[in-house]
């Protein structure tokens, strides 16, 4: 990655013009502060040293051949981003409603939240530095989007560094489905540094998919952040299928009273994949509660982390916050890391968490064998066992029939994986 | 259908079964009786393949099998073995139904038989539930997760309804049942009984065999037969306990 490009990139970046002098200043943050290194203690577990060396560079800022793949795969409104760039646009929502960032028009919400929401760590610099386009989502008061928008972000050139940036902005009691699929289409290396903004006005209610599907050699950085109005509903589902690296950082802040947050996190981390999952839920106002479920599965030698940091302010009483997080190593090379943390300030919450780190149960194993069923499908079973308590929110938004397919081909190829090396 | 020759066992170096001959014919219902620590248990679980045991010596042949031993548990299922744990394994996430499913397709696959389809495997399993007077609910509910002990051993003899094995082994099935629920898995275990359906009921209690009535029990203690019977030797045991096995054979002495 080298500084020039950096700079030229910016240059080049000119939608739209008021954003110009915040470009080139979060680049000058992202300059003088560089790639996070593993000095600092939020990334002693995951280096991306890797990209300092790497060749990395911007993608052509015009669609060469665009893979369009099958929109119908997809239940819902579709935003397709191919390398960067709209490559298909699958709605009949208005553009004030769902759209793209680079054709945001005079849209108030962009002005108001873009760059705003994310905190400023130095790949949501980068981001809103080098940004050329992403989906923008806008739910005035009161309505109700019935069908989920799925905003997809595939890769296919290679050695490319891109930065999609989604914004999502729901006003008071507003409903909405956003689905991010990240699809790696390409066995090259690059590089998806992905942010996403989510404003949620009071009552509103915002149900948030995040898929990571990336190729074999990518990796996958992402900022989502989250600011909740008073009695707000947050429900987030990460799924980490694929990828080299993935590193989510996901912040939830609640300044208003009565805020809920459900975050249900499913890992994989097969192969060499190192899988890395930050999240923080700040209670700053009475009343919140904050449900936290994670299932980190890791193989041959790969690596999977979880912080969950929950912070109880001063005052914020009433408080209802939990966290089970579990982890699952399939090989003796593999590796999880899981730390829960809770941070009280408040005299009145109720708080916990739960974490372990084990193997597949070999007295299950055996039972589901006992009735004729194979070795290899008793592991899946099991695998699907232990992940499944992640992914009930499918049913609730009628996903699953979508998702379960992509879930079980990475469970297949990991089988396949370890099989093939014996 | 089974035939156990001189089956020697250890667990950790240490001698289980020492020697165990056993006949099951087609049809056929046999008891193996015993007191705790006898053997019981691990001649079940040798049966169905969990691995830890040792065979030191010995054959077991099923059926045209041949040695049981060269199979792995799940060839042994699908030859039509089956085996009602004593402790029912809980399986967090994974549906009762969906396990079923998975389970008797994969035996359905290894007979040449197409899967059954959602559709009709449900209607096929609502037969089975109602043998057991279980309700639709258990089927969406995590295998066993949260099961009472009754409902789990309900749920083994289910899912020998819905298998309909060749040889079924019931270990300790009556254990923390309550008579009326006794009398449920009792019910449900004879009307699966049949001319081409061997069982062996591993048991503690004479009080099973009250309600489902064996051909032969045998008693075995300290890794043997020591005794085989009809069904009076179990009513005799119930009245003089176990600790009588260890003198040798009534006819073999004179009578006080």
């Amino acid at each position: 990655m080298n500084a020039t490009a950096l700079f030229d990139a910016v240059d080049t970046a000119t939608v739209p013009d008021w954003l110009t002098g915040t470009r080139k200043a979060a680049l000058d943050r992202f300059m003088a502060a560089g790639l996070p290194d593993a000095h600092a203690e939020d990334w002693k577990h995951t280096s991306l040293q890797h990209l300092a060396q790497a060749e990395l560079h911007p993608p052509p800022s015009t669609i060469g051949e665009a893979v369009c793949p099958d929109v119908t795969a997809y239940p819902g409104h579709v935003l397709l981003f191919q390398n960067g760039l709209l490559s298909c646009h699958g709605t009949y929502l208005s553009n004030q409603i769902a759209g793209t960032l680079h054709h945001l028009g005079d849209t108030r919400p962009v002005h108001d939240y873009l760059g705003h929401v994310a905190d400023a760590n130095a790949l949501a610099n980068l981001n809103l530095a080098l940004w050329q386009d992403g989906a923008r989502l806008y739910v005035p008061a009161g309505e109700r989007l019935a069908m989920p928008i799925f905003a997809v972000y595939a890769a296919s050139a290679p050695d490319a560094m891109l930065h999609p940036r989604t914004l999502a902005v729901l006003e008071r009691e507003a409903e909405a489905v956003l689905v991010e699929h990240y699809l790696g289409q390409t066995h090259r290396p690059y590089w998806q540094n992905a942010v996403s903004e989510i404003v949620l006005g009071d009552g509103a209610r915002l149900t948030h998919i995040m898929v990571m599907e990336e190729g074999p050699q990518s990796t996958h950085t992402r900022t989502t952040a989250v600011r909740m109005g008073r009695d707000s509903d947050y429900r987030a589902l990460h799924v980490g299928l694929s990828g080299l690296l993935g590193r989510h950082d996901l912040a939830v802040m609640m300044d208003d009273p009565g805020g809920q947050v459900r975050i249900d996190a499913a890992d994989l981390a097969a192969g060499r994949r190192h899988a890395d999952l930050h999240l923080r839920v700040d209670h700053r106002a009475e009343r919140g509660t904050s449900r936290i479920t994670y299932r980190g599965l890791a193989d041959g030698r790969g690596q999977a982390v979880f912080d969950g940091r929950v912070v109880v302010a001063h005052g914020a009483n009433q408080t209802d916050a939990r966290q089970d997080s579990k982890g699952l190593l399939l090989s003796r090379q593999a590796e999880i890391d899981v730390m829960p943390r809770l941070e009280i300030h408040a005299d009145d919450v109720n708080c916990g968490h739960g974490a372990s780190v084990g193997q597949l149960d070999h007295a299950a194993l055996f039972y589901l064998r006992s009735r004729g069923i194979g070795e290899a499908e008793a592991q899946r079973l099991l695998i699907e066992g232990f992940m499944a308590g992640t992914l009930g929110l499918l049913d609730e938004v009628h996903l699953r029939a979508w998702l379960m397919p992509n879930l079980q081909a990475a469970l297949a190829r990991r089988e396949a994986k370890e099989h093939g090396h014996g | 259908m089974l035939r156990i020759r001189n089956l020697h066992v250890a667990i950790d170096g240490k001698p289980i079964l020492k020697g165990v001959d056993l006949d099951v014919g087609s049809g056929e219902v046999h008891a193996i009786m015993g007191p705790n620590g006898s053997g019981k248990s691990t001649l079940a679980q040798v049966l169905a393949g969990r691995g830890g045991y040792e065979v030191t010596e010995g054959s077991i042949v099923f059926r045209d099998h041949g040695n049981l031993f060269l199979l792995p548990p799940e060839e042994r299922a699908r030859a039509g073995l089956f085996l009602a744990f004593q402790y029912p394994v809980e399986v967090p996430g994974v549906a009762n139904v969906q396990f079923l499913r998975a389970a008797l397709n994969a035996q359905r696959r290894a007979r040449g038989e197409p899967d059954m389809d959602a559709f009709d495997f449900l209607e096929f399993v609502k037969a089975k539930l109602a043998l057991l007077e279980m309700d639709t609910g258990f089927l969406y509910r995590s295998l066993n997760e949260g099961f009472s002990g009754g409902e789990k051993k309900r749920n083994e003899i289910m899912q020998m309804a819905v298998l309909e094995p060749t040889l079924a082994i019931l270990d300790e099935t009556d254990s923390g049942l309550d008579i009326d629920a006794l009398k449920v898995v009792a019910h449900g275990v004879n009307a699966l009984r049949s001319p081409d359906r061997s069982i062996i009921l591993v048991t503690h209690y004479q009080r099973l065999l009250d309600y489902i009535v064996p051909d032969r029990v045998h008693v075995l203690a300290d890794g043997r037969i020591v005794r085989s019977g009809d069904r009076e030797l179990a009513l005799e045991l119930e009245d003089k306990g176990y600790g009588w096995l260890g003198e040798p054979e009534p006819e073999g002495r004179p009578q006080p």
